[in-house]
């Protein structure tokens, strides 16, 4: 059996501006390729990737889903980081909110959020894609399910953004936004207070668990981390990538208006081509081989659901938006035990945003210059500034 | 081909109804239920795919 070997940085600025074509050579190069920098193996292939995210005895989420030490070490004991059966308790808790049959509740309160929310915008004409809309919307939904009061939420995206940057390598985007790392754990452990829990919320209901003894006070600490930092930013960029879309190809725009129930396959699309997270480590507890390619217990593997997302051999042409592919089983949410537990949540975000939009909009333009963010973590825009057409 | 659903892991997302209604149903609480004890051949295919579909991997056949 081969090993093989790649010099490739991928954390690199360059590349993650603009990740895909370096991840198409390193998946043709094989199915597992050991990365020289950092210190990991990279799976890429769709097949592997989520043959890989089925199989959590042998890729572990229990020693961190982060590459470094240091922060895993700060995940220890989490929903993300933790395997069966530990982690069904923390998940059970969790999903009895955010699964399809806790979400009905919710709803309307959805749907009255983005249509406050979109009619202002709209009114306005111009604004920003990102910072007025795709920033502020699934960061208020989350928040008001959560409970939580309405100072300090500002902290929230910055916060959940600069979190998932310290999942990847202790580079310079980390150590630029240590600050707000800082203040955003020290908000989050003053909101396990749950005198400042909104009554009858799901903060409430994680805190009483904890009453019940159902849930340790850590673990209740980090659920409601969960949700606030697992929540925040992935729908932000998923959000902020499709009003790009829209603004940059208007056809995609016209398809929707002519039939809105294309609302929900184009979400999926966007999520498939951008794949917010773009990836997640595991840690192998065996001997294993990836397609011939053996790779050694005790090694730290990325699942890389972004290149497994572009992945010719189950998508063709895997570089197009196309409205009509529906690809219900990409992998932006994951797979597996560990799959996305607000996936529910999310589409019915993003659904209801589309609609509220259609109603209201018939036309996008861009209105300056579109910036992206250089997390290497999760994928999205710093800005989108946006004229938006009655 | 049986089907068997893990109770533990099924959250009612409810892509394996969409794929082969035929073969699963979600009742008005979420609840999963598997509507043949064999799948006929004739809905395999659909089966396959429903089983492809399910986000947090709780189908299995044999
Ligand atoms: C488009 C938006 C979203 C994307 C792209 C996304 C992506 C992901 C991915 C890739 C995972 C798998 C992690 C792994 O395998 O190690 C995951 C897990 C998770 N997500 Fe999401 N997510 C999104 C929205 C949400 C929302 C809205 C919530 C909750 C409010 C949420 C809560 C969670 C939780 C709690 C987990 C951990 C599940 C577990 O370990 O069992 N996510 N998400
Ligand atoms: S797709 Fe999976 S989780 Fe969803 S209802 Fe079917 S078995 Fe349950």
């Amino acid at each position: 059996m081969t090993t093989l070997e790649s010099e490739v940085d991928l954390f690199a600025p360059e590349n993650v501006a603009d990740p895909f074509a370096v991840l198409d050579r390193l998946r043709e190069l094989g199915p597992a390729v050991h990365l020289a920098q950092h210190d990991f193996w990279l799976l890429t292939r769709y097949d592997d990737v989520r043959r890989a995210a089925a199989d959590w005895k042998t890729f572990s989420s229990a020693q961190g889903v982060a590459l470094t030490p240091q922060f895993n070490e700060q995940l220890a004991g989490s929903v993300l980081a933790t395997d069966p059966p530990e982690h069904d308790q923390l998940r059970a808790v969790l999903s009895e909110k955010l699964a399809p049959r806790g979400l009905a509740a919710i709803r309307a309160q959805v749907r009255e959020y983005a249509t406050r929310l979109v009619d202002e915008l709209v009114a306005r004409g111009h604004f920003d894609g990102v910072t007025d809309l795709a920033a502020v919307y699934p960061v208020n939904v989350v928040a008001d399910l959560v409970g939580l009061p309405q100072e300090g939420r500002e902290l929230l995206h910055p916060g959940a953004d600069a979190s998932f940057a310290a999942f990847g390598p202790w580079g310079p985007y980390v150590q630029q936004h240590l600050q707000i790392l800082q203040s955003y754990h020290g908000w989050m452990a003053a909101m396990a207070d749950r005198s400042r829990l909104a009554p009858g919320s799901w903060g409430e209901v994680v805190m009483a668990a904890v009453d019940d003894g159902q849930l340790t006070e850590r673990a209740a600490h980090s659920t409601l981390g969960a949700y606030m930092t697992a929540g925040m930013d992935t729908t932000v960029n998923a959000i902020g990538a499709l009003l790009q879309l829209f603004a940059e190809q208007p056809v995609v725009w016209e398809t929707l208006k002519t039939d809105p129930a294309l609302a929900g396959p184009a979400f999926e699309e966007i999520l498939r081509l951008e794949s917010p997270v773009q990836g997640f480590w595991r840690l192998t507890t065996a001997d294993t081989e990836i397609d011939g390619i053996r790779v050694p217990a005790g090694s730290r593997v990325m699942l890389h659901w972004a290149a497994a997302n572009r992945d010719p051999r189950h998508y063709p042409e895997p570089g197009t938006f196309d409205i009509r592919r529906n690809p219900l089983d990409h992998l932006s949410f994951g797979h597996g035990v560990h799959g996305c537990a607000g996936q529910a949540l999310a589409r019915l975000e993003a659904k209801t945003l589309i609609e509220t939009l259609l109603a209201r909009v018939e036309r996008f333009e861009l209105s300056g210059e579109v910036l992206r963010r250089g997390n290497p973590i999760v994928r999205g825009l710093q800005s989108l500034p946006l004229t938006a057409h009655r | 081909m049986v089907i068997e659903v893990d109770r533990d892991r099924c959250e009612g997302f409810g892509f394996c109804e969409q794929a082969a209604p035929s073969v699963f149903e979600l009742d008005e609480n979420g609840e999963l239920h598997v509507l043949v004890s064999e799948v006929p051949s004739a809905d395999e295919p659909a089966a396959t795919t429903a089983i492809h579909l399910c986000p947090v991997a709780a189908l299995h056949s044999n």
